[in-house]
């Protein structure tokens, strides 16, 4: 078949003087790439590409454009020498672009690696020149922050309630707050720091209990101690702690949370003796009715024998004996009654210690104090009292005689009184440097019918009567004492409201 | 000390020597006369086609042809894939095969003949084979001016064109 030339030869001779210029004008693009960033190695990539198309384009183009020119003039002949040349070169130009362009996957991964690292670094330089920047500022706001965080629980270690220890390994207490001071016994300037804690501890058995319990699990909650104070006083506590690590020296140390619950057992104490007091009195209040009515028959017998007998008769001696002792017995149910019931009271405003001052001049009177001081300790301006007189006076009695008989011969009693304003009491102390109460008697003094008195002396009846009216009255009344010591009870009254200073 | 063994290395040494001794005609270095060159120029254009077909692949994949740029590059990367077939079957037609002859009978006329007309038809249209690389460059032209335009507005200080 024939065809035209022209159209080969125009698309030959103008598509070749093409690629050489779009080849040139690509590198022209490219360059501009390298010159924004001459370190990135997708346009270095890119160049390459372009230089080896460009190297391509032109060797081919130049060939084609110098064929048709050749074939055109009738150089045959030249063209068929430099042919195999300019197909050689242009085989292998287009074997470099395709060997560059390849890379391309390989090329991209590097260039995405690269990214990701300038970013890190970017950011990690940016940290550092902020962090650089605004070091005094950020080191000045963590030390405000740690010393605000130091002080509230530097106050929280402080101004407890609750004793707050640490110890090391051994117990040897290294930081004890205030109150653990107060509740160990150590004032005047003495320091617990450097003691150890097993020896406040009533029974060594406890000490061991919770160092057991601390290797065993780590911590120890709510354990009841008797802690011993430096004066050997002693008091129940609850005991939590736990096991820690000295950050700095890597040394074992303890935490302890010591609560005094000494208070709240002399409470429940004292609730169980009431509740036991009330079901005593109730027991008596019974008995003694039943007694009270043959006696007064049995009395009024005797006394209707007594007139028909003459003075000094045996008969008549006989019948005076069973009177007393019926009497006597009178006398009992009638305090046994005093003690269960509250029997109607006239109540008046009186001052305590103008009362204090009437029994003991009436003691005075009717007893020989002999060599025993009375210390009057009164406090000026307390409030007045709403009591029945009658009935105070009997407790005051009975505490000062029981305070006589502690004292014995020679010794010192002391009778105060002073106003407590946040309770609005009015409290009365009688004290005596006697022989004190033992311990184990201490729990049953205001029981009917105990004493240590030989029998015969005492009915046993004096407190318990005192510890009914002062309940009645809305008081109350505690006891304090030391074996060798002495005693000391306190009265605690309600003040008269509204009542001024007098 | 280790005693050398000499013996055996000597042996060994005649062995490999032999057939260098024999007399024979020179064979070390092969001819490539012929139609070899076509051989490696049409292997040179199925190179080119792969790796281009490599790179639309690995735009595609790191989606980078959601840029302009690199969306003109790929259309680049086609284009020569289809020249490098043209150039292959004009080759494949006149110079490996034979079937297809031309010669020029004057200045404005070319004679081409072939086994069949299609052939013909195919072979001459083939010939105009700067139809698909002139494009092929043009749209690499676009993709680059595209990546420095993007560049410019992304590089900072830069006032975009």
């Amino acid at each position: 078949m024939i065809f035209s030339s022209l159209p080969v030869w125009y698309v030959d001779m103008i598509g070749s003087v093409i690629m050489i210029v779009l080849s040139l004008l690509c590198l022209g693009k490219v360059r501009g790439l390298k010159k924004l960033d001459e370190d990135n190695i997708i346009w270095t990539y890119l160049q390459w590409v372009c230089y080896a198309l460009a190297v391509f384009a032109i060797s081919r183009s130049a060939g084609h454009l110098l064929k048709q020119l050749l074939l055109f003039s009738g150089h045959r002949l030249a063209w068929s020498r430099i042919q195999p040349f300019s197909g050689a070169v242009n085989t292998f130009m287009f074997m470099a672009v395709a060997s560059v362009t390849i890379f391309f996957e390989r090329i991209w991964k590097v260039y995405q690696q690269i990214l990701a690292d300038k970013q890190a670094l970017q950011q990690a330089h940016a940290e550092l020149l902020y962090l650089n920047q605004n070091l005094e500022k950020l080191v000045s706001e963590r030390t405000e922050a740690l010393a605000f965080s130091e002080h509230k629980y530097r106050r929280i270690f402080e101004v407890s309630k609750d004793m707050i220890l640490v110890t090391e390994a051994d117990g040897r207490i290294a930081e004890i707050n205030p109150v653990g001071y107060e509740m160990l016994g150590y004032n005047g300037g003495k320091s617990p720091v450097g003691r150890l804690l097993q020896e406040h501890f009533a029974d060594p058995r406890d000490w061991q209990r919770i160092r057991s319990m601390l290797s065993r699990e780590g911590f120890c909650a709510s354990v009841e101690v008797e802690i011993r104070r430096r004066d050997d006083t002693r008091f129940k506590t609850l005991f939590s702690g736990s096991l820690d690590h000295d950050p700095a020296q890597h040394q074992e140390i303890m935490h302890f949370l010591v609560k005094d619950i000494d208070q709240r057992k002399s409470m429940e104490q004292q609730m169980a003796q009431a509740d036991k007091l009330a079901s005593i009195g109730q027991l008596a209040a019974g008995i003694a009715h039943e007694i009270n009515n043959p006696l007064g028959i049995i009395l009024g017998y005797t006394q209707l024998l007594l007139r028909g007998e003459q003075a000094g008769q045996e008969r008549y001696n006989d019948l005076k004996t069973i009177e007393k002792h019926v009497r006597s017995c009178k006398l009992i149910v009638e305090d046994l009654l005093n003690f269960a019931r509250s029997s109607e009271t006239k109540k008046e405003a009186i001052s305590v210690n103008q009362a204090l001052d009437d029994v003991l001049s009436f003691i005075q009177h009717h007893s020989d104090l002999g060599r025993i001081e009375v210390i009057r300790d009164y406090a000026e301006d307390i409030p007045a009292v709403l009591l029945d007189e009658k009935k105070i006076k009997q407790v005051l009695i009975n505490l000062i005689m029981n305070a006589r008989d502690a004292v014995g011969r020679e010794g010192t009693i002391t009778l105060a009184t002073y106003y407590d304003p946040a309770t609005r009491r009015v409290l009365i102390r009688v004290a005596d440097d006697g022989y004190g109460i033992e311990k184990k008697n201490l729990s049953r003094i205001f029981d009917p019918f105990f004493t240590t008195k030989p029998t015969g002396e005492a009915t046993g009846l004096g407190l318990s009567v005192s510890y009914a009216i002062v309940k009645n009255q809305g008081g109350d009344i505690s006891v304090q004492s030391k074996p060798g010591k002495g005693t000391v009870f306190t009265v605690s009254l309600p003040a008269k409201r509204g009542d001024a200073l007098k | 000390m280790r005693r050398r063994r000499t013996m055996p290395h000597l042996c060994a040494l005649l062995a490999a020597a032999l057939p260098v001794m024999q007399a024979s005609p020179a064979l070390a270095t092969q001819g490539h006369g012929g139609i070899e060159g076509v051989y490696i120029h049409q292997l040179a254009h199925l190179f080119f086609m792969l790796s281009m077909a490599i790179l639309i692949f690995r735009l595609r994949e790191e989606r980078l042809v959601a840029h302009k740029g690199w969306r003109y590059i790929q259309y680049a990367a086609f284009l020569f894939i289809l020249w490098n077939i043209d150039a292959f079957v004009v080759h494949l037609l006149d110079d490996q095969l034979c079937i297809v002859q031309l010669s020029r009978l004057n200045a404005w006329q070319l004679q081409v003949t072939g086994p069949n007309h299609f052939l013909v038809r195919l072979y001459y249209m083939a010939k105009l084979d700067h139809l698909l690389c002139v494009p092929a460059l043009w749209f690499l032209y676009l993709g680059l001016k595209h990546l420095l335009a993007e560049a410019r507005r992304a590089a900072p200080g830069e006032k975009s064109s």
